[in-house]
């Protein structure tokens, strides 16, 4: 019987299967349990950047911070910014919500993950046309520089830290409950602590070089360069790539680590 | 079939902690996993070694708590030892923790899909047995009910209907049998021939001494974390009761 398995245990191709079988569960119960479901995952970075286009522009003066038009430069940081938020705040839960699959079945743990990653990673490649659809019909017209092909890098390297990141916080925060708080303080920090409703070269001298030590400066730089090419910085995406990298190194460290005392603690 | 060796177990050894929140700190982390036993910790299982042979029957017999259930994790793989390896050859098919692996919110037809899935059974694969296994269920009405809507005994039926239905080499029952009604019990008995028949190798914890002597040739028996008889299975059923019914008698 060849189609009776996919790959044998522990192959490439069996890991694949799994992971996709989770990640599209995810998306499914995501997008077929409402009727909105599609709206929720672009609802969210859209009211906010309305929210941040209303105050930045109409109430305070926001000079030449970010880029023109302005709700474009949101929308650029936000949708990203989304993926990244909901992604490492599902990271936290990521043993706990299925911890009885966990329990029960012999897949490599770091599935459990990736499966975050990729689901998180596939809303976010969804509402990709939103963007898309400001940058079209913005006033001022925003010109498409060939930089836009950096964009792909962007996400690979936010995939990298992603799971880099979820291989340090999903096992910590299984073995120690109150680290899903902290996480949830510090998400809320880096929010206003990444170039998003600003951009890097917006910073004055002491921060600016403190952001980017900010993996996320270097990739949020990423996706805006296509539309806005004054925030390329080079010395930001090498950081972003070596910061992105070596959280993953950490990651998978630790993971190995800890990963006896997580099953032991479901 | 016979001569292949498809478990084997060296010096495995595993630690809980007595209590929940006790002592856990960052030197977990970074120190290293030492030969130790730290306080407030016990060995739930230590030193215990054995091979197990492809085709193999073997009854894992002892009191509760005395690891018997740790064991078919560690050999399942949901458990990672701290001590020793454990060295599976070949897919495990687990019918333990009696319905784990199946999830409450999902529909009896996602969850065959999923947890098939999730031991490498294809798309097709699963359709063209799916009716098989609902037909042994005997859950034709609910298929599209939520998992967590269906009776105690229809979960259990369910989960061996889809866990004996795995091409897994090996297969590991804990305490399942205890459930369901007697019909249903005569049909996993009869399915569990079958799979002895096609030569797997089966991992059997129970209390039913009957069960024991009808499908195991081998014995363990686990005493207090330690393997303290591996024998054919009359022999470790009789020790057993020697050492625990003595008294009642």
């Amino acid at each position: 019987m060849t189609t009776a398995v996919v790959g044998a245990p522990g192959s490439l191709r069996r890991y694949l299967h799994s992971l996709w079988l989770l990640s599209a569960r995810d998306l499914k119960v995501r997008y077929s349990t409402s009727a909105l479901g599609y709206l929720w995952s672009v609802l969210d970075p859209l009211v906010m950047s309305a929210i941040y286009w209303f105050v930045f522009t109409q109430v305070f003066q926001r000079g030449d911070i970010g880029g023109s038009p302005y709700i474009v430069f949101l929308i650029a940081g936000l949708l990203p910014w989304v993926w990244f938020n909901s992604a490492v705040s599902d990271l936290t839960k990521a043993f706990k919500k299925d911890a009885r699959l966990v329990r029960s079945t012999a897949i490599p743990r770091s599935i459990w993950v990736n499966r975050i990653v990729l689901s998180k990673g596939v809303e976010f490649a969804f509402s990709i046309p939103v963007l898309i659809l400001f940058a079209v019909f913005a006033v001022p017209r925003v010109e498409l520089s060939p930089l836009i092909l950096l964009f792909p890098l962007g996400i690979l390297l936010q995939v990298i830290l992603l799971v880099g990141l979820g291989l340090i916080v999903a096992p910590l925060c299984a073995l120690w409950g109150d680290l899903e708080r902290t996480t949830r303080l510090i998400l809320r920090a880096l929010f206003y602590a990444s170039p998003i409703i600003y951009g890097l070269p917006d910073l004055p001298s002491p921060f600016r070089e403190l952001a980017l030590f900010n993996p996320l400066s270097g990739i949020f730089s990423l996706y805006r360069v296509g539309l806005f090419p004054e925030e390329f910085d080079l010395l930001a995406i090498g950081v972003a790539a070596a910061m992105s990298l070596l959280f993953l190194a950490i990651g998978v460290l630790v993971f190995r680590r800890l990963e006896p005392a997580v099953l032991k603690e479901l | 079939m016979d001569g292949g060796l498809a478990i084997r177990v060296d010096d495995l050894g595993v630690r809980f902690r007595r209590n929940r929140r006790g002592g856990r700190s960052l030197k977990d982390l970074f120190g290293g996993a030492a030969r130790r036993t730290r306080p407030g910790e016990f060995w739930a299982l230590r030193n215990v070694s054995f091979d197990v042979h492809r085709g193999e029957a073997i009854g894992v017999v002892g009191r509760n708590g005395q690891g018997k259930s740790t064991l078919l994790k560690l050999v399942a793989g949901v458990l990672l030892p701290d001590e020793g390896v454990v060295e599976v050859h070949g897919g495990v098919a687990p019918l333990i923790e009696i319905t784990g692996g199946f999830v409450g919110d999902l529909t009896v037809r996602e969850n065959v899909r999923l947890t098939a899935g999730l031991h490498g059974m294809s798309r097709a694969e699963v359709a063209r047995r799916f009716d098989d296994i609902i037909a042994f269920a005997e859950i034709a009405d609910f298929v599209d009910t939520p998992y967590k809507h269906l009776s105690s005994g229809m979960k259990v039926r369910l989960a061996f209907a889809v866990v004996s239905q795995l091409e897994e080499p090996i297969v590991l029952v804990d305490e399942v049998l205890a459930v369901g009604d007697r019909a249903f019990k005569a049909k996993c008995y009869r399915r569990i021939d079958e799979l002895l028949a096609e030569g797997r190798t089966l991992f059997f914890v129970s209390h039913n001494e009957k069960d024991l002597r009808r499908f195991c040739t081998r014995g363990l028996y686990l005493d207090k974390g330690a393997l303290k008889l591996d024998a054919p299975i009359a022999e470790v059923l009789d020790a057993y009761n020697a050492d625990y019914n003595a008294d009642s008698r």
